[in-house]
């Protein structure tokens, strides 16, 4: 005879011991079993009391079904019918669940089980079981169950399944293996399961499960489907809605469980095949595949990608277009990645930068060389227009790298020269050389939303590179403006991409144009030259925090000219005592005057500007432009210590408003 | 006798460290705090309904934590993931900016602490808190 648990347990139960409890009138019957174990079922301390109206009741000490274990278990049956052909049990309730009611009946001879448990609102489950054909057969239909019940049944730590009503039915075949095949069909609505920690959540889940296993000593093929059709999901940091189809298949014995095919239907994405190898006792990924073709990108960046990009530069980013994917992990590491972009879009949320028309193919091997192509046809990054451009890179590991790449950016062309990326404990670093033809200063400025500039800006860029957060240009940058030079060296930006970027450096410019540079600004026309140099340059988050700045006439002869309405300016900048200075009566009758030299510092410290003039006396008033030829002025400069802010505020004012000068 | 030299120099180090940032000016304001606070201020309207649900708690380091993400909608728990890195970002640029400010970089752990025990303070009665490894409610 086949072992199996309920016959297992009336073969035990005839063999007990029986005991005739007195006195007659109140007659009831007391039967001890011995254990009963199954292959999957284990039965401790069984008692039968038969009572003399019919009723029985069954008590359990210890009931261990696979890894679960209820004690005291208490089986109530209104009306108890033993005999030598059946047994039946009507009306009968347990003691761990008692708002369900169930019936059974077990026939001897043809060793058919019949059990029908219920519930209210129409909830039921019906099991037939024959078990004298062999295979034995059992067959388990399911009507508004509730999950709940279940909860029980889950491991400890899966999250707790809340709610939700399974219908369907259930096949199972066995031997005295125990189940040797089942086959699920069953639908799942309003499914609901929560941790404690509201991770791992998810409510109003409703689809369809079609499952087939068949076991052949300890391995188990199976097949499934599961079709997710609503409800939604919060795995963190995922966030997911009903929409997903998987039909996968495998093995698993009891240890690993072998995806061998998986195609997973994603709705606006497309359709994804994947294996897998999973080592289930120590919850480690052992091998694994991903294979999807012309998926779409945004629903799948936005649903899969963003959320694990909290606190990177992509982390408000949309990523639209068309693309492939084809992963093999191997060896607890990724082997291989090839990534396929069709006229994809790349689009930064705080609109630091755009790339549009996106066409690469990136093959990646971890210990192989491989090439890849990345192509755009227009971007913005930081709010210069970069043009249509195509790059190579070649790919070794976590090392990349590029001979040369040009980047159109405005009407110029950055040449971008030995650009190289690589990964050194689990940091990034990358670092390149460069040079920038003329970009129209016209283009830039307007870009910047800077005053409108003429011009060219272009220049040569050392070795920049970018490690430890902080990004550094070996030597100096040199760039051409206003007819002049201007050198940046020094410089380091840390945290470039962070919240509160730190920059510093040197700054340099040599006779630059002052009729071209007042033009720009409408400051008013000042016709020379001048250099400005700023030493310790410290901006945080691109405000200026410290620097040493000084403007001075550059050596040399040239025509000094300056414009009333540039003395003017310059003297509102001085505040309400630099008006003072003018020399009303040669304003009222000239509109320029001739100058010999232009000098003005400005120390920031403490949100502090310490000013002083050409003589740098440090006391005193101070003269900013020093008269020369005819007619000659002077400016002076009465405050040498002027708040930043209200300099900020005054430099604005002259700018914006195009101020006209006033003179009594 | 050594050992008593040694000694009374760790104590003397320790009270002038101790004096020293005694001296940390925290309210100092520098163009970087002051774009960090008005970050952290348009934030707070956000974040408030969290602090008072319970599901985003006051931790003792001086950052802000998921603590009860099921106080919150399925759909609005990535936002509240989303608010909470960027707050804490902030915070963490805000205490290094203080430090840096104050001429001491190397402050930043007492900074971060002064702010931490601040932070928790003034909380409003009945949001999260964490003190000694745990949540309580204020």
């Amino acid at each position: 005879m086949p072992k199996k648990p309920i016959l297992s347990f009336f073969g035990c139960l005839l063999s007990g011991w029986l005991l005739l409890a007195t006195p007659l009138h109140a007659m009831q019957i007391t039967l001890s079993v011995a254990d009963i174990t199954a292959s999957s079922l284990a039965a401790r301390g069984v008692r039968v009391v038969l009572a003399q109206d019919g009723a029985a009741d069954l008590n359990i000490a210890e009931l261990r079904w696979t890894e679960k274990i209820w004690r005291k278990v208490h089986v109530h049956c209104a009306e108890f019918l033993l005999s030598s052909a059946r047994m039946t049990c009507r009306r009968g309730k347990l003691d761990a669940a008692p708002d369900l009611s169930f019936e059974f009946g077990y026939n001897f001879s043809s060793q058919r089980l019949k059990l029908q448990v219920s519930a209210a609102d129409d909830e039921r489950l019906q099991v037939n079981a024959d078990f004298r054909v062999q295979p034995w057969r059992a067959d388990v239909q399911l009507r508004n169950a509730q999950g709940r019940r279940l909860a029980a049944m889950l491991p400890p730590a899966w999250p707790s399944l809340v709610q939700g009503v399974l219908n369907g039915t259930l096949r199972l075949q066995g031997d005295g293996a125990g189940v040797s095949r089942a086959n699920a069909d069953l639908q799942l609505a309003d499914l609901a399961f929560a941790d404690a920690s509201g991770l791992h959540a998810a409510e109003k889940l409703a689809g369809t499960l079609h499952l087939e296993a068949t076991r052949a000593g300890r391995q188990w093929d199976w097949r499934g489907a599961l079709d997710w059709q609503g409800g939604e999901l919060f795995w963190q940091p995922l966030y997911l809605r009903g929409g997903y189809a998987l039909q996968a298949s495998g093995q698993w014995d009891g240890a690993r469980l072998q995806v061998t095919r998986a195609v997973a239907e994603l709705a606006e994405v497309g359709k994804l095949e994947l294996t897998a190898l999973w080592d289930a006792n120590k919850s480690v990924l052992l091998e694994g595949t991903l294979r999807g073709n012309n998926l779409g990108l945004k629903r799948l960046f936005a649903d899969f990608a963003r959320p694990f990009l909290n606190e990177s530069l992509l982390a408000a980013s949309e990523l639209t277009g068309r693309g492939d994917v084809d992963w093999q992990y191997h060896n607890g590491a990724t082997q291989a990645l090839t990534v396929a972009l069709r006229d994809a879009e790349l689009t930064d949320g705080q609109k630091r930068f755009m790339l549009r028309g996106v066409n690469a193919v990136i093959p990646w091997h971890a210990d192989a060389t491989s090439q890849a192509g990345i192509s755009f046809n227009e971007g913005v990054l930081w709010g210069a227009p970069i043009g249509a451009t195509a790059w190579q890179i070649a790919m070794r590991g976590r090392e990349f790298s590029a001979a040369e790449i040009i980047l159109p950016v405005f009407d110029g062309k950055l040449a971008v020269q030995d650009f190289h990326l690589q990964n050194e404990g689990g940091e990034w670093q990358w670092g390149f050389s460069g040079a920038l033809s003329p970009v129209s200063m016209q283009k830039l400025s307007v870009a910047l939303n800077w005053p409108e500039m003429h011009g060219a800006f272009s220049g040569m860029i050392p070795k920049v590179s970018f490690r430890d957060k902080t990004l550094k240009v070996d030597g100096a940058l040199l760039f051409h403006v206003f007819d002049g030079t201007v050198v940046v060296n020094r410089i380091e930006l840390f945290d470039p991409f962070g919240r509160m970027p730190r920059l510093s450096g040197n700054l340099d410019m040599r006779e630059l144009d002052l009729d071209l540079l007042t033009r720009t600004f409408s400051f008013g026309n000042i016709q020379g030259r001048i250099d400005l140099s700023v030493n310790g340059l410290e901006l945080v988050n691109w405000q200026p925090v410290s620097f040493d700045a000084k403007l001075a006439s550059s050596p040399g002869e040239y025509r000094k000219r300056i414009s009333q309405k540039a003395v003017q300016n310059i003297s509102a900048l001085g505040g309400a005592g630099g008006a003072a200075a003018l020399q009303r009566s040669y304003m009222r009758i000239f509109d320029n005057f001739g100058y010999s030299r232009i000098g003005l510092s400005c120390v920031l410290r403490h949100d502090v500007c310490t000013m002083d003039g050409v003589e740098g006396s440090g006391t005193g008033v101070y003269t900013i432009v020093k008269g020369g030829g005819i007619p000659a002025i002077n400016v002076l400069g009465y405050n040498h210590r002027v708040g930043w802010q209200e300099l900020l505020t005054r430099l604005r004012r002259v700018l914006q408003d195009n101020m006209q000068a006033v003179v009594k | 006798m050594n050992y008593l030299i040694k000694f009374w120099f760790a104590l003397f180090a320790l009270c002038v460290s101790a004096a020293a940032f005694a001296q940390a000016d925290i309210e100092v304001n520098t163009p970087g705090v002051a774009a960090l606070k008005q970050s952290m201020q348009a934030r707070h309207a956000q974040l408030a309904v969290f602090y008072a649900s319970g599901a985003v708690g006051l931790a003792a380091d001086g950052l802000v934590a998921l603590r009860d993400a099921s106080a919150v909608p399925l759909s609005a728990r990535q936002t509240v993931n989303g608010l909470v890195a960027a707050e804490n970002q902030d915070r963490k640029a805000l205490y290094a900016e203080i430090a840096r400010a104050n001429g001491h970089p190397e402050w930043e752990p007492e900074i971060r602490n002064t702010f931490a025990q601040r932070w928790i303070q003034r909380a409003q009665p009945g949001w999260w808190v964490q003190s000694g490894g745990g949540w309580a409610r204020k």
